[in-house]
């Protein structure tokens, strides 16, 4: 009895952790929880697998699906493509932390409002509203989340190594092969991890970039639950939820290879 | 010193900039009064008039409170939230989520919360307030759900014209609920606004003899107008959309054999299998020919002339055909409203009480309110839509002739636009709820909307991305290639 009234409350580091604790059971565990609960009721809240079954035979929903995996690679790749470059340059440039700015201030504006000028541009444009304006909003919106990473480890990168390579008589094709890229992967994946799970989850972009044409995963899970098909709903969040973590899961493997590669460098 | 001086210039600029804002804030809560009754309303957004009041200067919703405090003694805080569809609405309120004293759905709607139990019976309501409203003078004599006897009318039905509490009796005088119990949902509701579906058109690109001539077919750009391909909208909204593809396939015979038979008002309520794949093909075709599918921006979109064809609410249409161009030298205005005479669908919004209610006594005077003449033409002036209130009502009340005139009608012309008062007939069939069936429905339309395949062109463009990667590399090697080659000869 003594010993637990003792156990008094005392103010450690460990208690400015709790508030955020807290947040975390309120806005994440308990939604999740909610909708895994979700997912095995029907619309009498009865127990039951019908909206798997619903979901998964489905040719619709799998089709949705594959579009926006679709989407999400293609967004992923074309920010690749154009972040890896400008990041490279932004590195090697003495001003570089400037310019890295320009690409941060836009992010301070709303995406809402970001796409919808864009939507507006495209139509004083003349440009006809599709899968092209979609994945121009997306890869507008994602290319920051690509760049500060591949920035921030590119700039990082200690220079002796590039050095000791051009003095060991490699070519600028085999620096770059041989040193700046294996030295670079992190940023490449987590990156990639930043760009590819917000793009398969989206449902804004593509409904304002296309007048509710092109119609995504989010679009769907949005439309499930606007007409109360909470089941239904439930089960394509946890679809997403599955498709979140394998690629985290994917990518923290690949990084984990990375690391071994930038150790075998040694 | 000088940092000083800087401290007194940045709070002056912090002062300068924050007043306004605060003072913004105060005037937008004016009615905001700490210990005075609350009013939520969950309404349609778009569906009362925002505009002061020449004379009082107020907005209606004040001129509401005001009225309140006068009667009851008690001030009144108004919250006012909107909703864009009726699923959304409906999904709120169905799950217990909506904590609000009056929604305004459409008759579906209404019929499906009714059967769920969600609503309260306004005859009872009144029963429970009675010591109240004796006490404060008030007669509620407005609402048609305590069917109230009116002079002008000559029918019980309060300010509601007779017509349209006639059609709403007829179909769901008898609502057989989930518990057992059958409801008569004229107590459940009062009419606010009525209207029709049509065809909003830009009478430049869309002529009224094409009109006349392809009915519904217009949406589907069937006569080949090569200046509306890719700029039409239709409604992202399950209910409507069905409907408009049941019309056009009632008008072009492309219905399954066995609804050759049926009325307007029946097919627009068939949820059969073979009705819904049909649909589903001829809303799969429309996606080729449309530019997208909105549920908000689709009157601007057709002023600004970014498309020239909208699948529009009759209000809406109208409201924009008045803020749109008007050519003074010719007669014609920018935009007009067509309903097709084969079929339409004719829907009649009202309010309701939801069992989430807390102030009952605030939500029936509100509902009262917005039926009395002056209210009515306010609201159907500002926002376009047809005032279920009786026509001969407003026709007889001097001071909604004297508001019609100020704001530059002619009051012939405005009791007998076509687009504002439709005849009621066959050819408009009414919306019932679908019950259990909704999800098929609501499952076609995500495929009509998704497409039956994943989308070729994005193959395309995947192998297109690694085509370009490919070859940049490759150009890259053959140049160094090419470079270092003649070293290697000398």
């Amino acid at each position: 009895m003594k010993k637990v009234a003792r156990k008094k409350f005392r103010l450690t580091k460990k208690v400015f952790s709790i508030p955020y604790i807290l947040f975390l059971l309120l806005f994440v565990v308990i939604p999740l929880v909610l909708i895994l609960v979700n997912a095995f009721l029907d619309n009498g809240n009865n127990l039951t697998l019908d909206n798997f079954k619903t979901f998964f035979t489905s040719k619709s929903s799998l089709v949705v699906l594959g579009n926006s995996l679709l989407v999400g690679v293609i967004t992923t790749a074309l920010c690749l493509i154009i972040g890896y470059p400008v990041a490279y340059f932004l590195s090697k440039m003495s001003s570089g932390r400037i310019l890295v700015l320009l690409y941060i201030i836009p992010m301070g504006v709303n995406f809402l409002i970001r796409t919808l000028a864009t939507k507006a541009i495209f139509i004083a444009l003349g440009v006809e509203l599709g899968m092209g304006t979609v994945l121009f909003g997306m890869v507008y919106n994602y290319l920051p989340f690509m760049i500060l990473p591949l920035h921030t480890t590119l700039s990082g990168i200690d220079k002796s190594y590039i050095e000791a390579a051009q003095d060991l008589g490699a070519d600028k094709a085999t620096v770059f092969l041989k040193t700046t890229l294996p030295l670079s992967l992190s940023g490449i994946f987590s990156g990639i991890t930043m760009v590819f799970i917000p793009t398969i989850s989206t449902y804004a972009i593509s409904q304002l970039l296309s007048n509710g044409k092109i119609f995504l995963f989010g679009d769907s899970i949005q439309l499930s639950f606007e007409q109360g098909m909470y089941g239904v709903g439930s089960i394509m969040s946890l679809v997403m939820l599955v498709f979140v973590l394998l690629s985290n899961f994917v990518m923290n493997k690949f990084n984990r290879n990375s690391n071994a590669v930038r150790r075998s460098l040694w | 010193m000088k940092r000083f001086a800087y401290l007194i210039v940045l709070s002056l600029v912090a002062i300068c900039v924050l007043l306004p804002v605060l003072s913004a804030c105060n005037t937008t809560s004016g009615t905001t009064q700490s210990g005075g009754d609350r009013l939520v309303i969950y309404n349609w957004e778009d569906y009362i008039d925002t505009e002061k009041d020449e004379e009082t200067g107020k907005r209606l919703l004040d001129e509401f409170a005001d009225y309140y405090q006068q009667m009851t003694g008690r001030a009144l805080s108004i919250t006012y939230t909107t909703f864009d569809t009726n699923e959304t609405m409906m999904t709120k309120v169905l799950k217990g989520d909506a904590n609000v004293d009056l929604i305004c759905p459409s008759e579906y709607a209404i019929e499906k919360l009714l059967t769920a139990g969600c609503l309260l019976n306004h005859k009872a309501l009144k029963e429970e307030l009675q010591p109240q409203l004796d006490k404060y003078g008030i007669s509620l004599n407005n609402m048609s759900s305590l069917t109230p006897y009116n002079e002008i009318t000559n029918t019980n039905w309060g300010n509601i014209e007779p017509d349209i509490m006639d059609v709403i009796k007829s179909m769901f005088g008898s609502v057989t609920a989930k518990d057992g119990n059958v409801y008569d949902m004229t107590e459940f509701m009062v009419p606010y606004m009525c209207g029709t579906l049509g065809i909003l058109y830009n009478t430049e690109v869309v002529s009224l003899e094409e009109l006349e001539e392809y009915g519904w077919g217009v949406l589907w750009n069937v006569q080949n107008n090569e200046r509306l391909e890719n700029k039409i909208l239709m409604k992202d909204s399950v209910r409507d959309t069905y409907a408009a593809a049941i019309f056009y396939m009632y008008e072009y015979g492309l219905l399954p054999e066995k609804y050759q038979e049926y009325t307007v008002q029946q097919l627009i309520n068939c949820t059969d299998d073979e009705m819904v794949s049909a649909a589903e093909t001829v809303l799969t075709e429309q996606r080729e020919h449309i530019s997208g599918y909105e549920v908000d921006f689709g009157k601007d979109d057709m002023i600004n002339e970014i498309v020239y064809a909208d699948f529009a609410w009759s209000g809406d249409a109208l409201w924009a055909i008045e803020e749109g161009g008007y050519d003074e030298e010719t007669d014609t205005y920018q935009l007009g409203y067509f309903v097709p005479s084969v079929a339409s669908n004719i829907w009649y919004d009202g309010w309701c009480i939801p069992t989430s209610v807390n102030n009952k006594l605030a939500a029936m005077m509100f509902i009262d309110y917005m039926c009395n003449p002056m209210s009515s033409i306010r609201n159907s002036v500002a926002i376009g839509y047809t005032s279920a209130t009786a026509k001969a009502i407003l026709e007889a009340d001097e001071d909604v002739l004297a508001y019609i005139e100020d704001n530059e009608y002619d009051i012939e012309e405005y009791f007998s636009n076509e687009g504002r008062y439709p005849a009621i007939n066959d050819t408009l069939g009414v919306m019932r709820d679908f019950g259990d069936r909704n999800d098929i429905v609501v499952n076609m339309w995500q495929r009509a909307k998704s497409g039956a395949h994943v989308d070729a062109n994005l193959w395309y463009v995947i192998v297109a991305i690694v085509g370009a990667v490919g070859l940049c590399v490759a150009l890259y090697f053959t140049v160094q290639a090419l470079k270092t080659r003649p070293r290697k000869i000398k």
